[in-house]
């Protein structure tokens, strides 16, 4: 009996694993046009991969509290579009003083929280002051150039040490969430936000419902109702799909566009992503420390194929994602040429006898591990394959740098700073980059930072400093009835203000 | 009777204890850092540093385990390290659908296997009886996940007579539409975990056959098939509850599949989600609870067959 049990406990807790095979998709654009007449009392359910551990959106990391809970229930001054453009919330308006140190932001007039409290220029500095004091708060560093905020009448002026490109940027994210001070709602289960919908209901391990806003400031959202359902599988999502379950599904598996399509009442759409399927090279000591053996295993590997494997996305030779500022193609730097890989090895002294292990999170499918050994092995490197618990991962990749390669998902826009800070787990150390960042970061011209990041990511990409295997899509499948749905980048962000539903 | 009872509660207490160590202990091993998980890729050792501090996870192993056992005897699992809720409460709200959805599977898993089992005993050397045989055979090997998606694709995708996952938000203030979304996901247990107890039903029917009362019952005029029926079946059916007893131990296991499968708000998604986030007083107050589950009906059906079989109760 007991024996059984003890069977029971481990079968659960393999079970648990199973959860995290489902890898999700990429972002887009707009959705096909709905020919019906939009149904303001709607209640439109979009089926999502991966759901927070809890709401708390001052504390808790990771993309999935961004993807649903800015912009529809949190909002800043600033927000951005899925395009990445900069564009106002809860300011109505913004200057920037020439020198860049100075700015301010004027707060609109009118705005309540969800619980009928109004917003006051004074939650505005509070808000950013905490969340620059607070360390345990998320992004509070990202406002670590900011010396003062204040407020006169309507006004909130920042003011900074020095310039900071990236500030606006960064306002439109966790950093520059407006809370209600001395809120006591209990935030790691419920909201209290100004955006144009409440969070209504949290159904742990299900569901988040999501209710219009009739007090919103600004354009009333297209449906009455938002159902987030959060379902894991990418099998069970197209059966819940053709069922007429859901209405979006996001996240989805482009090699099931056929099956998704077959009844006519979904269209598979692809939008582009800042997801960057990067493959680390640990490049501190040992084979791989040798920038010919990084370089071999960059023109060893034919991206190509795993776009079309993938079904979904495009290729990308270097860090900077073409949604994000400062991309350029750099497919010259590392074409896919075994014979010269082979040639590069031969040179570094590493012919035929290198072993190489990926550390993987299991999370992903095999499909990457498999062609990577294959394309390797072409040209006489061993490559071993270690699937680990993304805990692990973090443990031993994240912080011990306790790996050869390594694969990961980075989804995360703009985030180019990781190749300047040599303590990151790329382990990739060159002042010039550094330098030039910190440059970008100063520039007080929004083109003349992205130009200096560009030359930066050149180098990084010259350098070998990683591989990147493919930049994702966002891959949506979206009701033929269902107008506004955005397809750019919706693992990161997930605007649903616009989506509306049809009955015909 | 009484003593019997005594040992057999003492032995559940003993079992609850070495399970909870156990839990306690595998949870410990498992890879990962909860702290760095909750803080964040990007977070600082700092960060980190106080996040365990404040859930307790610095104070020596054995500290932690008295205080989460202390805990139990007043009846508190602990709270989520995630959002701070009760692990009762949740336990409590999600077994609305994970219970029903068990007995559901056992009475559907009960209600093909015995009859069938029997039959197909009592036809055994027949073609009927043989081809239920092999059929049983066919489906306990089939992985619950594949008949869980052949299910969905025939009665919620073509058909559409069935919901092809979730339960609905209203739960069972709508009992109907809620008995819905429970039926496809019960099948699916209930089928392969019916045919693995048609085997058994049937394996306990032969024996019974071959029993000196039933023997003795049809010499005495009956048919052998009347004798069975009659003499023969009630032994059977004493296996079966102790079977049973085992049986709800898969049962939850199904149960974790199936409502990943079916995406169903119950106690085996909840759980898998948990693992996934190392939450671990969480988890550990979930297993410790299914654990004590089915010990408890382990325990339950020893005297339930202690008191019915009138053997056992003559021998105390």
């Amino acid at each position: 009996m007991l024996r059984r049990t003890a069977l029971a406990a481990a079968s659960l807790l393999a079970a648990g694993l199973l959860v995290l095979t489902a890898c999700s998709g990429g972002g887009g654009v707009a959705a096909p046009t709905s020919p019906g007449e939009p149904d303001p009392d709607a209640s439109v359910a979009v089926r999502l991969v991966l759901e927070p551990g809890n709401l708390d959106i001052r504390e808790t990391a990771g993309s999935a509290l961004d993807q649903i809970l800015v912009d529809n229930i949190y909002q800043g001054l600033v927000a951005r579009t899925p395009e990445q453009d900069i564009v106002p919330a809860l300011a109505s308006d913004w200057t920037v003083s020439p020198d860049g140190l100075t700015y301010t932001f004027t707060l609109r007039e009118g705005v309540t929280f969800h619980d009928g409290q109004a917003l006051t220029p004074q939650d505005v500095v509070w808000s950013l002051t905490t969340r620059r004091d607070t360390p345990a708060w998320r992004d509070a560093a990202r406002l670590a150039n900011v010396t003062s905020i204040t407020a006169e009448g309507q006004d909130v002026t920042l003011t900074l040490s020095e310039p900071d490109s990236s500030l606006l940027w960064n306002l439109t994210g966790r950093a520059g969430i407006v809370l209600k001070e001395g809120d006591t709602v209990d935030y790691k289960t419920k909201a209290n936000g100004t955006g144009p919908f409440v969070l209504t209901e949290w159904r742990q391990g299900d569901s988040i419902t999501f209710e219009r806003n009739d007090a919103y400031w600004g354009d009333a959202s297209g449906a009455a109702e938002v159902v987030f359902e959060y379902i894991p599988d990418n099998q069970a999502a197209l059966n819940a799909a053709l069922a007429g379950e859901v209405d979006v599904l996001t996240g989805f598996d482009a090699n099931l566009k056929e099956q998704v399509e077959q009844n006519g009442d979904f269209a598979l759409v692809l939008g582009t992503s800042t997801d960057k399927g990067t493959l680390a090279f640990n490049q501190t000591s040992g084979p791989l420390a040798d920038k010919r053996v990084r370089q071999a295993i960059r023109q060893a590997i034919d991206h190509d194929a795993i776009i079309e494997a993938l079904a979904s996305g495009q290729t990308q030779y270097g860090p900077i994602p073409e949604l994000d500022p400062g991309y350029e193609d750099l497919s010259d730097v590392a074409p896919y040429d075994p014979e010269a890989a082979k040639k590069l090895l031969k040179e570094a002294g590493y012919e035929d006898d290198l072993e190489l292990t990926l550390t993987i999170p299991s999370f992903y499918s095999t499909t990457i591990p498999q062609i990577l050994v294959s394309d390797l092995d072409e040209v006489g490197i061993t490559l071993d394959v270690d699937s680990v618990d993304f805990t692990t991962w973090l443990t031993d990749v994240y912080t011990n740098h306790d790996y050869d390669l390594s694969f990961v998902l980075h989804t995360e826009a703009r985030d180019f700073e990781n190749w300047a800070n040599p303590d990151y787990y790329f382990t990739y150390d060159n002042p010039e980059v550094q330098d030039l960042y910190a440059q970008s970061l100063a520039a007080t011209d929004e083109s003349e930072a992205a130009d200096l990041r560009k030359q930066a990511a050149r180098i990084v990409s010259e350098d070998a400093a990683a591989d990147w295997l493919y930049n994702g899509a966002s891959v949506v499948a979206v009701g033929t009835n269902i107008a506004g749905m955005p397809s750019i980048n919706v693992n990161e962000r997930l605007n649903v203000a616009e989506i509306a539903k049809s009955n015909g | 009777m009484i003593r019997y009872t005594l040992t057999r509660f003492a032995l559940l207490l003993l079992g609850l204890l070495v399970a909870s160590v156990l839990i306690f202990l595998t949870l410990r091993v498992l890879p990962g850092d909860i702290a760095h998980l909750i803080a964040g890729v990007g977070s600082t050792p700092e960060q980190q540093d106080a996040i365990r501090e404040r859930l307790g996870l610095d104070r020596p192993l054995p500290e932690q385990y008295l205080t989460w056992i202390g805990g139990l005897f007043r009846g508190d699992l602990g709270t989520s390290l995630l959002t701070g809720t009760s692990v009762v409460d949740e336990l409590a709200q999600k077994a609305e659908v994970t219970v029903p959805l068990g007995i559901l599977s056992l009475l559907i898993a009960v209600v093909i296997s015995v009859p069938l089992g029997v039959l197909s005993a009592m036809r055994r050397g027949r073609a009927s009886g043989t081809g239920l045989s092999v059929g049983a055979q066919t489906l306990a090997a089939v992985p619950v996940v594949w008949a869980g998606m052949m299910l969905v694709v025939v009665f919620a995708v073509w058909l559409g007579w069935l919901p092809a996952q979730g339960f609905p938000r209203s739960g069972w203030s709508d009992p109907w539409a809620a008995l819905r979304a429970l039926i496809l996901p019960a099948l699916t247990i209930g089928i392969v975990e019916g045919a693995m107890l048609l085997r058994f039903v049937r394996s306990a029917t032969l024996q019974a056959v071959g029993q000196d009362f039933v023997r003795t019952a049809a010499a005495k005029g009956l048919t052998r098939d009347q004798a069975l029926l009659r003499h023969g079946l009630p032994v059977v059916g004493l296996s079966v509850i102790t079977v049973l007893g085992l049986q709800v131990a898969g049962i939850i296991v199904g149960a974790v599949v199936i409502e990943q499968l079916f995406s169903l708000p119950g106690i085996g998604r909840m759980l898998v989600a948990d693992v996934a986030a190392r939450d671990l007083p969480k988890v550990q107050g979930e297993l410790l609870a299914l654990t004590g589950f089915v010990l408890i009906v382990g325990f339950v059906v020893d005297l339930v067959h202690r008191v019915i079989d009138p053997r056992q109760r003559e021998a105390s």
